[in-house]
Protein backbone atom coordinates (compact mmCIF):
# COMPACT_ATOMS: atom_id res chain seq x y z
CA UNK A 1 0.00 0.00 0.00
CA UNK A 2 1.38 3.40 -0.95
CA UNK A 3 1.40 6.34 1.45
CA UNK A 4 -1.35 8.00 -0.56
CA UNK A 5 -3.51 4.88 -0.38
CA UNK A 6 -2.88 4.56 3.36
CA UNK A 7 -3.74 8.23 3.88
CA UNK A 8 -7.03 7.74 2.05
CA UNK A 9 -7.82 4.61 4.02
CA UNK A 10 -6.99 6.30 7.34
CA UNK A 11 -9.22 9.27 6.55
CA UNK A 12 -12.07 6.89 5.81
CA UNK A 13 -11.52 5.18 9.16
CA UNK A 14 -11.33 8.59 10.84
CA UNK A 15 -14.74 9.59 9.49
CA UNK A 16 -16.28 6.26 10.43
CA UNK A 17 -14.81 5.88 13.93
CA UNK A 18 -15.50 9.48 14.93
CA UNK A 19 -18.82 9.61 13.03
CA UNK A 20 -17.83 12.96 11.53
CA UNK A 21 -21.07 14.34 10.12
CA UNK A 22 -21.07 16.41 6.95
CA UNK A 23 -17.30 15.91 6.53
CA UNK A 24 -15.79 14.19 3.49
CA UNK A 25 -12.26 12.96 2.87
CA UNK A 26 -11.54 16.11 0.89
CA UNK A 27 -12.39 18.25 3.93
CA UNK A 28 -9.59 16.70 5.98
CA UNK A 29 -6.24 18.26 5.12
CA UNK A 30 -3.14 16.15 5.66
CA UNK A 31 -1.29 18.81 7.64
CA UNK A 32 -4.23 20.33 9.52
CA UNK A 33 -4.05 19.87 13.32
CA UNK A 34 -6.68 17.31 14.32
CA UNK A 35 -7.16 18.91 17.72
CA UNK A 36 -7.89 22.61 18.03
CA UNK A 37 -8.52 22.93 14.29
CA UNK A 38 -11.63 23.06 12.12
CA UNK A 39 -12.47 19.41 12.78
CA UNK A 40 -13.17 20.25 16.41
CA UNK A 41 -11.89 16.97 17.86
CA UNK A 42 -11.60 16.61 21.64
CA UNK A 43 -10.17 14.28 24.27
CA UNK A 44 -12.78 11.56 23.73
CA UNK A 45 -11.81 11.56 20.04
CA UNK A 46 -8.18 10.99 21.03
CA UNK A 47 -9.26 7.79 22.79
CA UNK A 48 -11.29 6.81 19.73
CA UNK A 49 -8.17 7.37 17.59
CA UNK A 50 -6.13 5.09 19.85
CA UNK A 51 -8.82 2.42 19.46
CA UNK A 52 -8.76 2.95 15.67
CA UNK A 53 -4.98 2.43 15.51
CA UNK A 54 -5.24 -0.71 17.64
CA UNK A 55 -8.08 -2.32 15.71
CA UNK A 56 -7.14 -1.41 12.16
CA UNK A 57 -3.34 -1.46 12.30
CA UNK A 58 -2.45 -3.44 15.44
CA UNK A 59 -0.71 -0.44 17.01
CA UNK A 60 -0.94 0.00 20.78
CA UNK A 61 -0.17 3.43 22.19
CA UNK A 62 0.34 2.92 25.90
CA UNK A 63 2.21 6.10 26.83
CA UNK A 64 0.02 9.27 26.69
CA UNK A 65 3.16 11.34 25.94
CA UNK A 66 3.67 9.28 22.77
CA UNK A 67 0.09 9.98 21.78
CA UNK A 68 0.69 13.74 21.87
CA UNK A 69 3.55 13.29 19.39
CA UNK A 70 1.66 10.94 17.09
CA UNK A 71 -1.89 12.27 17.02
CA UNK A 72 -0.98 15.68 15.61
CA UNK A 73 -2.31 15.55 12.06
CA UNK A 74 -3.00 13.00 9.33
CA UNK A 75 0.62 13.13 8.11
CA UNK A 76 2.12 12.26 11.52
CA UNK A 77 -0.36 9.46 12.11
CA UNK A 78 0.11 7.92 8.67
CA UNK A 79 3.91 8.06 9.10
CA UNK A 80 3.59 6.32 12.46
CA UNK A 81 1.30 3.65 10.98
CA UNK A 82 3.77 2.92 8.16
CA UNK A 83 6.58 2.40 10.67
CA UNK A 84 4.71 0.50 13.37
CA UNK A 85 1.76 -1.38 11.91
CA UNK A 86 1.51 -5.07 12.76
CA UNK A 87 -1.38 -5.82 10.44
CA UNK B 1 -47.15 20.48 40.77
CA UNK B 2 -47.98 22.31 37.59
CA UNK B 3 -47.19 21.85 33.90
CA UNK B 4 -45.95 25.10 32.40
CA UNK B 5 -44.83 23.77 29.03
CA UNK B 6 -44.44 20.47 27.22
CA UNK B 7 -43.06 18.90 24.04
CA UNK B 8 -43.20 15.40 22.59
CA UNK B 9 -41.29 13.50 19.93
CA UNK B 10 -43.32 10.51 18.77
CA UNK B 11 -44.39 8.42 15.80
CA UNK B 12 -46.96 11.15 15.23
CA UNK B 13 -45.96 14.64 14.14
CA UNK B 14 -46.19 16.04 17.65
CA UNK B 15 -42.85 17.88 17.36
CA UNK B 16 -44.39 20.53 15.07
CA UNK B 17 -47.99 20.15 16.35
CA UNK B 18 -49.21 18.74 13.01
CA UNK B 19 -50.77 15.90 15.00
CA UNK B 20 -52.78 18.37 17.05
CA UNK B 21 -54.09 19.87 13.79
CA UNK B 22 -55.52 16.51 12.75
CA UNK B 23 -52.59 14.80 11.00
CA UNK B 24 -52.86 11.12 12.00
CA UNK B 25 -49.87 9.13 10.72
CA UNK B 26 -50.74 5.53 9.88
CA UNK B 27 -48.03 2.95 9.30
CA UNK B 28 -48.02 -0.74 8.48
CA UNK B 29 -44.81 -1.86 10.14
CA UNK B 30 -43.46 -4.08 12.88
CA UNK B 31 -42.13 -1.07 14.76
CA UNK B 32 -43.23 2.55 15.05
CA UNK B 33 -40.13 4.75 15.03
CA UNK B 34 -40.45 8.42 15.87
CA UNK B 35 -40.83 11.13 13.24
CA UNK B 36 -37.34 12.55 13.58
CA UNK B 37 -37.03 16.32 13.74
CA UNK B 38 -34.10 18.12 12.09
CA UNK B 39 -31.67 17.47 14.95
CA UNK B 40 -29.05 19.82 13.56
CA UNK B 41 -31.40 22.71 14.34
CA UNK B 42 -31.17 21.83 18.04
CA UNK B 43 -27.80 20.18 18.46
CA UNK B 44 -24.30 21.27 17.30
CA UNK B 45 -22.86 18.76 14.82
CA UNK B 46 -19.79 18.02 16.95
CA UNK B 47 -22.13 16.85 19.74
CA UNK B 48 -24.70 15.24 17.45
CA UNK B 49 -22.15 12.84 15.94
CA UNK B 50 -21.73 11.04 19.26
CA UNK B 51 -25.34 10.82 20.31
CA UNK B 52 -27.47 7.72 20.23
CA UNK B 53 -31.13 7.98 19.27
CA UNK B 54 -32.47 8.17 22.84
CA UNK B 55 -30.21 11.10 23.66
CA UNK B 56 -30.98 12.86 20.37
CA UNK B 57 -34.74 12.58 20.67
CA UNK B 58 -34.62 13.53 24.34
CA UNK B 59 -32.68 16.67 23.60
CA UNK B 60 -34.94 17.50 20.66
CA UNK B 61 -37.93 17.29 23.01
CA UNK B 62 -36.31 19.08 25.95
CA UNK B 63 -34.34 21.94 24.41
CA UNK B 64 -37.31 23.79 22.86
CA UNK B 65 -38.87 23.89 26.34
CA UNK B 66 -35.69 25.31 27.86
CA UNK B 67 -35.40 27.85 25.03
CA UNK B 68 -38.99 28.98 25.49
CA UNK B 69 -38.78 29.27 29.27
CA UNK B 70 -35.15 29.81 30.29
CA UNK B 71 -35.46 29.13 34.03
CA UNK B 72 -34.90 25.47 34.87
CA UNK B 73 -33.71 24.53 38.35
CA UNK B 74 -33.17 20.82 37.80
CA UNK B 75 -33.55 17.87 35.44
CA UNK B 76 -35.33 14.58 36.20
CA UNK B 77 -35.70 11.83 33.61
CA UNK B 78 -37.41 8.47 33.60
CA UNK B 79 -36.20 5.79 31.19
CA UNK B 80 -36.42 2.02 31.34
CA UNK B 81 -33.49 1.30 29.07
CA UNK B 82 -31.75 4.56 28.09
CA UNK B 83 -29.47 4.28 25.07
CA UNK B 84 -30.10 0.61 24.47
CA UNK B 85 -28.63 0.43 20.96
CA UNK B 86 -25.31 1.86 22.18
CA UNK B 87 -25.40 -0.50 25.13
CA UNK B 88 -25.76 -3.51 22.81
CA UNK B 89 -22.96 -2.15 20.56
CA UNK B 90 -20.72 -1.79 23.60
CA UNK B 91 -21.44 -5.32 24.83
CA UNK B 92 -20.83 -6.70 21.33
CA UNK B 93 -17.49 -4.90 21.26
CA UNK B 94 -16.46 -6.57 24.51
CA UNK B 95 -17.03 -9.93 22.85
CA UNK B 96 -15.66 -9.03 19.40
CA UNK B 97 -12.43 -7.54 20.76
CA UNK B 98 -11.96 -10.09 23.52
CA UNK B 99 -12.33 -7.54 26.33
CA UNK B 100 -9.54 -5.48 24.74
CA UNK B 101 -9.52 -1.80 23.81
CA UNK B 102 -13.07 -0.44 23.66
CA UNK B 103 -14.40 2.83 22.28
CA UNK B 104 -15.63 5.21 24.99
CA UNK B 105 -18.49 6.74 23.00
CA UNK B 106 -20.76 3.67 23.01
CA UNK B 107 -20.27 3.30 26.75
CA UNK B 108 -20.84 6.98 27.52
CA UNK B 109 -23.98 7.10 25.40
CA UNK B 110 -25.39 3.82 26.67
CA UNK B 111 -25.74 4.84 30.31
CA UNK B 112 -29.34 5.77 31.16
CA UNK B 113 -28.25 9.10 32.67
CA UNK B 114 -26.38 10.18 29.50
CA UNK B 115 -29.38 12.28 28.45
CA UNK B 116 -29.76 14.11 31.77
CA UNK B 117 -26.02 14.78 31.81
CA UNK B 118 -25.94 16.00 28.22
CA UNK B 119 -28.94 18.26 28.83
CA UNK B 120 -27.23 19.73 31.89
CA UNK B 121 -24.09 20.42 29.88
CA UNK B 122 -25.92 21.95 26.93
CA UNK B 123 -28.11 24.19 29.11
CA UNK B 124 -25.33 24.89 31.66
CA UNK B 125 -27.63 23.62 34.38
CA UNK B 126 -25.81 22.81 37.63
CA UNK B 127 -28.96 22.03 39.61
CA UNK B 128 -30.53 18.76 40.71
CA UNK B 129 -29.96 16.04 38.13
CA UNK B 130 -31.48 12.60 38.43
CA UNK B 131 -32.46 9.67 36.22
CA UNK B 132 -34.95 7.03 37.31
CA UNK B 133 -34.55 3.58 35.80
CA UNK B 134 -37.47 1.56 37.10
CA UNK B 135 -38.79 -0.28 34.08
CA UNK B 136 -42.25 0.77 32.99
CA UNK B 137 -42.75 2.92 36.11
CA UNK B 138 -39.70 5.09 35.44
CA UNK B 139 -41.72 8.13 34.39
CA UNK B 140 -44.13 7.79 37.31
CA UNK B 141 -41.13 7.66 39.66
CA UNK B 142 -39.62 10.73 37.99
CA UNK B 143 -42.89 12.50 38.82
CA UNK B 144 -42.70 11.31 42.44
CA UNK B 145 -39.13 12.67 42.62
CA UNK B 146 -40.30 16.02 41.22
CA UNK B 147 -43.12 16.17 43.75
CA UNK B 148 -40.70 15.49 46.61
CA UNK B 149 -38.33 18.13 45.23
CA UNK B 150 -41.09 20.74 45.19
CA UNK B 151 -42.23 19.81 48.69
CA UNK B 152 -38.72 20.45 49.95
CA UNK B 153 -38.60 24.01 48.65
CA UNK B 154 -40.66 27.12 49.31
CA UNK B 155 -39.20 29.23 46.50
CA UNK B 156 -40.76 29.30 43.04
CA UNK B 157 -38.96 26.46 41.34
CA UNK B 158 -39.11 24.72 37.97
CA UNK B 159 -37.94 21.31 36.86
CA UNK B 160 -37.46 19.78 33.44
CA UNK B 161 -39.04 16.33 33.73
CA UNK B 162 -39.27 13.82 30.92
CA UNK B 163 -39.34 10.27 29.64
CA UNK B 164 -37.46 8.67 26.77
CA UNK B 165 -37.24 5.23 25.18
CA UNK B 166 -35.67 4.05 21.93
CA UNK B 167 -36.25 0.97 19.80
CA UNK B 168 -33.22 -1.30 19.82
CA UNK B 169 -33.07 -3.75 16.96
CA UNK B 170 -31.47 -6.44 19.14
CA UNK B 171 -33.96 -6.15 21.99
CA UNK B 172 -36.89 -5.84 19.62
CA UNK B 173 -36.06 -9.26 18.25
CA UNK B 174 -35.65 -10.76 21.72
CA UNK B 175 -39.00 -9.29 22.77
CA UNK B 176 -40.55 -10.50 19.52
CA UNK B 177 -39.42 -14.05 20.31
CA UNK B 178 -40.84 -13.74 23.82
CA UNK B 179 -44.24 -12.87 22.32
CA UNK B 180 -44.35 -9.24 23.40
CA UNK B 181 -44.86 -8.01 19.83
CA UNK B 182 -47.17 -9.20 17.09
CA UNK B 183 -45.87 -11.68 14.56
CA UNK B 184 -48.16 -10.26 11.90
CA UNK B 185 -47.85 -6.77 10.43
CA UNK B 186 -50.86 -4.59 11.07
CA UNK B 187 -51.41 -0.87 10.72
CA UNK B 188 -51.32 1.13 13.93
CA UNK B 189 -54.91 2.35 13.50
CA UNK B 190 -55.99 -1.31 13.76
CA UNK B 191 -53.86 -2.05 16.84
CA UNK B 192 -56.45 -1.85 19.60
CA UNK B 193 -59.06 -4.04 17.87
CA UNK B 194 -56.48 -6.48 16.42
CA UNK B 195 -57.41 -9.19 18.98
CA UNK B 196 -54.17 -11.14 18.60
CA UNK B 197 -51.20 -11.69 20.87
CA UNK B 198 -48.59 -8.99 21.33
CA UNK B 199 -48.41 -5.31 20.45
CA UNK B 200 -46.36 -3.00 18.19
CA UNK B 201 -42.99 -1.80 19.41
CA UNK B 202 -42.69 1.96 19.75
CA UNK B 203 -40.42 4.69 21.06
CA UNK B 204 -40.59 8.36 22.01
CA UNK B 205 -39.60 11.25 24.23
CA UNK B 206 -41.93 13.53 26.19
CA UNK B 207 -40.77 16.45 28.29
CA UNK B 208 -42.46 18.87 30.67
CA UNK B 209 -41.51 22.03 32.47
CA UNK B 210 -43.00 21.54 35.92
CA UNK B 211 -43.32 24.22 38.57
CA UNK B 212 -44.54 24.47 42.14
CA UNK B 213 -46.39 27.67 41.15
CA UNK B 214 -49.76 27.59 39.34
CA UNK B 215 -48.88 30.78 37.48
CA UNK B 216 -49.15 30.23 33.67
CA UNK B 217 -49.87 26.52 34.18
CA UNK B 218 -51.45 24.61 31.30
CA UNK B 219 -52.23 21.72 33.66
CA UNK B 220 -51.67 20.35 37.13
CA UNK B 221 -50.25 16.92 37.82
CA UNK B 222 -52.38 16.23 40.86
CA UNK B 223 -50.95 12.88 41.88
CA UNK B 224 -49.52 9.58 40.71
CA UNK B 225 -49.64 6.12 42.18
CA UNK B 226 -48.53 2.64 41.22
CA UNK B 227 -48.97 -0.99 42.10
CA UNK B 228 -47.05 -4.14 41.17
CA UNK B 229 -48.56 -7.62 40.64
CA UNK B 230 -52.10 -6.60 41.65
CA UNK B 231 -55.34 -8.48 41.18
CA UNK B 232 -58.11 -6.60 39.39
CA UNK B 233 -59.83 -6.26 42.78
CA UNK B 234 -56.70 -4.56 44.10
CA UNK B 235 -57.16 -1.82 41.49
CA UNK B 236 -60.56 -0.92 42.93
CA UNK B 237 -59.11 -0.71 46.44
CA UNK B 238 -56.20 1.36 45.15
CA UNK B 239 -58.45 3.80 43.28
CA UNK B 240 -60.74 4.26 46.28
CA UNK B 241 -57.72 5.16 48.43
CA UNK B 242 -56.21 7.34 45.67
CA UNK B 243 -59.35 9.44 45.26
CA UNK B 244 -59.90 9.69 49.01
CA UNK B 245 -56.33 10.89 49.47
CA UNK B 246 -56.85 13.55 46.79
CA UNK B 247 -60.27 14.49 48.21
CA UNK B 248 -61.86 13.98 44.82
CA UNK B 249 -64.99 12.16 43.77
CA UNK B 250 -64.54 9.53 41.08
CA UNK B 251 -67.37 11.27 39.24
CA UNK B 252 -65.06 14.26 38.78
CA UNK B 253 -63.04 12.38 36.16
CA UNK B 254 -64.10 13.60 32.71
CA UNK B 255 -61.97 11.25 30.64
CA UNK B 256 -59.76 8.19 31.15
CA UNK B 257 -56.72 7.48 28.96
CA UNK B 258 -56.21 3.73 28.75
CA UNK B 259 -52.98 2.07 27.69
CA UNK B 260 -54.58 -0.73 25.67
CA UNK B 261 -51.93 -2.16 23.37
CA UNK B 262 -53.91 -4.65 21.30
CA UNK B 263 -52.54 -7.70 23.13
CA UNK B 264 -55.57 -9.93 23.66
CA UNK B 265 -53.89 -11.58 26.65
CA UNK B 266 -53.56 -8.33 28.62
CA UNK B 267 -56.13 -5.74 27.57
CA UNK B 268 -58.74 -7.16 29.97
CA UNK B 269 -56.99 -5.12 32.67
CA UNK B 270 -58.23 -1.94 31.04
CA UNK B 271 -61.78 -3.22 30.55
CA UNK B 272 -61.92 -4.25 34.21
CA UNK B 273 -60.43 -0.93 35.30
CA UNK B 274 -62.97 1.00 33.25
CA UNK B 275 -65.73 -0.73 35.23
CA UNK B 276 -64.59 1.29 38.27
CA UNK B 277 -65.68 4.39 36.31
CA UNK B 278 -68.56 3.02 34.23
CA UNK B 279 -70.04 6.41 33.29
CA UNK B 280 -66.74 8.03 32.31
CA UNK B 281 -65.66 8.03 28.65
CA UNK B 282 -62.29 6.46 27.85
CA UNK B 283 -59.93 6.64 24.91
CA UNK B 284 -56.83 4.68 23.97
CA UNK B 285 -53.48 6.13 22.93
CA UNK B 286 -51.08 3.33 21.94
CA UNK B 287 -52.49 3.28 18.40
CA UNK B 288 -50.53 6.52 18.01
CA UNK B 289 -47.11 5.33 19.09
CA UNK B 290 -47.03 1.58 19.67
CA UNK B 291 -46.03 0.36 23.12
CA UNK B 292 -42.91 1.13 25.13
CA UNK B 293 -42.07 1.18 28.78
CA UNK B 294 -42.22 4.91 29.49
CA UNK B 295 -45.19 5.70 27.29
CA UNK B 296 -47.04 7.18 30.29
CA UNK B 297 -44.98 10.32 29.55
CA UNK B 298 -46.60 10.53 26.12
CA UNK B 299 -50.03 9.82 27.65
CA UNK B 300 -49.49 12.75 30.01
CA UNK B 301 -48.54 14.98 27.04
CA UNK B 302 -51.72 13.87 25.25
CA UNK B 303 -53.85 14.43 28.34
CA UNK B 304 -52.52 17.97 28.78
CA UNK B 305 -53.28 18.74 25.13
CA UNK B 306 -56.85 17.48 25.61
CA UNK B 307 -57.28 19.53 28.81
CA UNK B 308 -56.26 22.59 26.82
CA UNK B 309 -58.66 21.89 23.98
CA UNK B 310 -55.90 21.26 21.44
CA UNK B 311 -57.21 17.75 20.76
CA UNK B 312 -60.84 16.68 20.87
CA UNK B 313 -62.88 13.61 20.10
CA UNK B 314 -63.26 14.56 16.44
CA UNK B 315 -59.53 14.00 15.89
CA UNK B 316 -59.16 11.13 13.37
CA UNK B 317 -56.97 9.21 15.84
CA UNK B 318 -59.89 8.94 18.28
CA UNK B 319 -63.08 9.61 16.35
CA UNK B 320 -65.20 9.30 19.45
CA UNK B 321 -67.15 11.60 21.68
CA UNK B 322 -65.70 12.92 24.88
CA UNK B 323 -66.25 16.18 26.76
CA UNK B 324 -64.79 19.20 25.00
CA UNK B 325 -64.17 20.91 28.33
CA UNK B 326 -62.34 18.34 30.45
CA UNK B 327 -61.16 19.33 33.92
CA UNK B 328 -59.78 16.03 35.21
CA UNK B 329 -58.15 13.21 33.25
CA UNK B 330 -56.96 9.91 34.71
CA UNK B 331 -54.21 7.97 32.92
CA UNK B 332 -53.87 4.22 33.47
CA UNK B 333 -51.11 2.16 31.95
CA UNK B 334 -49.50 -1.18 32.68
CA UNK B 335 -46.70 -3.19 31.10
CA UNK B 336 -47.02 -6.98 30.88
CA UNK B 337 -49.79 -6.82 33.48
CA UNK B 338 -47.13 -6.51 36.18
CA UNK B 339 -46.36 -2.85 36.82
CA UNK B 340 -49.42 -0.58 36.83
CA UNK B 341 -49.15 3.22 36.91
CA UNK B 342 -51.79 5.94 37.37
CA UNK B 343 -51.46 9.68 36.78
CA UNK B 344 -54.17 12.20 37.64
CA UNK B 345 -54.03 15.52 35.81
CA UNK B 346 -56.20 18.62 36.02
CA UNK B 347 -56.77 21.65 33.83
CA UNK B 348 -54.42 24.56 34.57
CA UNK B 349 -55.03 28.25 35.13
CA UNK B 350 -53.68 29.55 31.83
Amino acid sequence: MTTNELTLEFKNHLITYLNLLDISIDDIKDDEPLFGGDLGLDSIDSVELIVLLDREYGIKIKNPADGRQILVDVNTIVAYIEENRTK
Amino acid sequence: MYVIDQQAISAQKTHDLSFEKGDYAIYSAATLPIVEPAYAEFIPLNLLRRMGKAVKMGIAAALPIVNRNQKVDGIIIGTANGGLENCIDFLNQIVAYDEGVLTPTNFVQSTPNALAGQLALMTKNTGYNSTHVNGSLSFENALVDAKLFFEATTNKTSLLVGSVEEISSYNYHIDLLSGRYKKEIISNDQLIQSNTEGSICGEGASFFLLSNSPEHAVAEIVDTTQIIHPSTADLTVLMNAFFEKNQLSMDAIDLILLGKNGDNRLDFWYDDFHQIFPATPAINFKQLTGDYRTISGFATYLGVQILNGKINGAHPAFNTEFPTNCNHILIYNHFDGIRHGFILIKKGTR
